[in-house]
């Protein structure tokens, strides 16, 4: 697989339930600490935006396009958040991902690279040519 | 719980990254203009706020400190998030609606529908607890102000 060269990386939040177990006062230092972190990274233009996602929503999917619940509370899996960083290399993307206060309470990062081209678009290209060069040899 | 979000944006996550198998080159390209046509009459419609694919390429991170550092997603799941559509719209419904008619639902992708909010919903959990260092900040100045008055 190429590395890439995309310098915006989405960092998605799993585990919306690390404040499980915790007392007020270590909720209150893991939010304060989260904010802090969020503050700093936008200060440094590292950050360009990011929010939470409420716990409630719908899932759309099949033929019949079919709406369902959530529920996205209960869910280790869950996506609860997301930051969008701007950031020199995907080092720097994962160094950031490491300092998610929620990490410690089993919070998940997921640091993903923004993609310039859809990869289906680039597949359909691909097999077009491929397609192309079969009819022309 | 309120699911209209205060800023009127609402987040949709396409699942299920590989909804091009088994697709003939036809087909594919049709559903790809699909989805070209439905992205830009929403854009023309003031609808979309940003929107990207994501690569298949990632890093996972967990543990106290980030320590473990596993490759993945992995996006072959039908789990795996292939992109993202932050929607400006007027509720949860109208954003259902918008995400009822994408082109690609009959091959497997499916969307999440997730109203963006203001705050983070632990605090809706725990109503005891200020928001913001800042406004922690601010709420010390004034005790201290009460203190010193």
């Amino acid at each position: 697989m190429s590395t890439t060269t995309a310098t915006d990386y989405l960092l998605l939040f799993r585990g919306n339930v690390w404040d499980r177990g915790l007392s007020p006062a270590q909720i209150q230092k893991v939010v304060s600490d989260w904010m802090a972190w969020f503050e700093r990274l936008k200060a440094e233009g590292k950050c360009v935006g990011g929010h939470p996602l409420e716990e409630e929503g719908k899932v759309i999917s099949g033929k019949q396009r079919t709406v369902a619940d959530g529920p996205f509370a209960e869910s280790k899996e869950a996506i609860g958040g997301y930051f969008y960083l701007t950031v020199a290399n995907e080092d720097e993307a994962i160094e950031i991902a490491k300092q998610c206060p929620g990490l410690e309470y089993g919070s998940v990062v997921e640091v993903r690279p923004v993609a310039d081209v859809c990869s289906i678009k680039q597949r359909a290209e691909e097999y077009s040519t491929k397609e192309l060069a079969g009819a022309t040899a | 719980m309120n699911t209209e979000t205060t800023t009127g944006e609402y987040m949709l996550l396409f699942r299920g990254p590989h909804w091009d198998k088994g697709l003939s080159a036809e087909e594919l390209q049709r559903t790809i203009d699909k989805m070209i046509a439905w992205f830009e009459g929403l854009n023309e419609r003031g609808k979309v706020k940003a929107s990207q694919p994501l690569s298949a390429q990632g890093r996972t991170i967990s543990g106290a400190n980030g320590r473990f550092v596993v490759d993945g997603p992995f996006t072959e799941t039908k789990e795996a998030v292939g992109g993202y559509l932050l929607l400006q719209a007027g509720s949860l419904n109208e954003a259902v609606e918008i995400a009822r008619s994408m082109p690609t639902l009959r091959y497997g992708i499916s969307v999440e529908v997730r109203p963006i909010l203001a705050e983070c919903p632990i605090l809706q959990r725990h109503p005891g607890l200020t928001p913001r260092a800042k406004d922690r900040a601010e709420r010390a100045d004034e005790l201290q102000i009460a203190a010193t008055a």
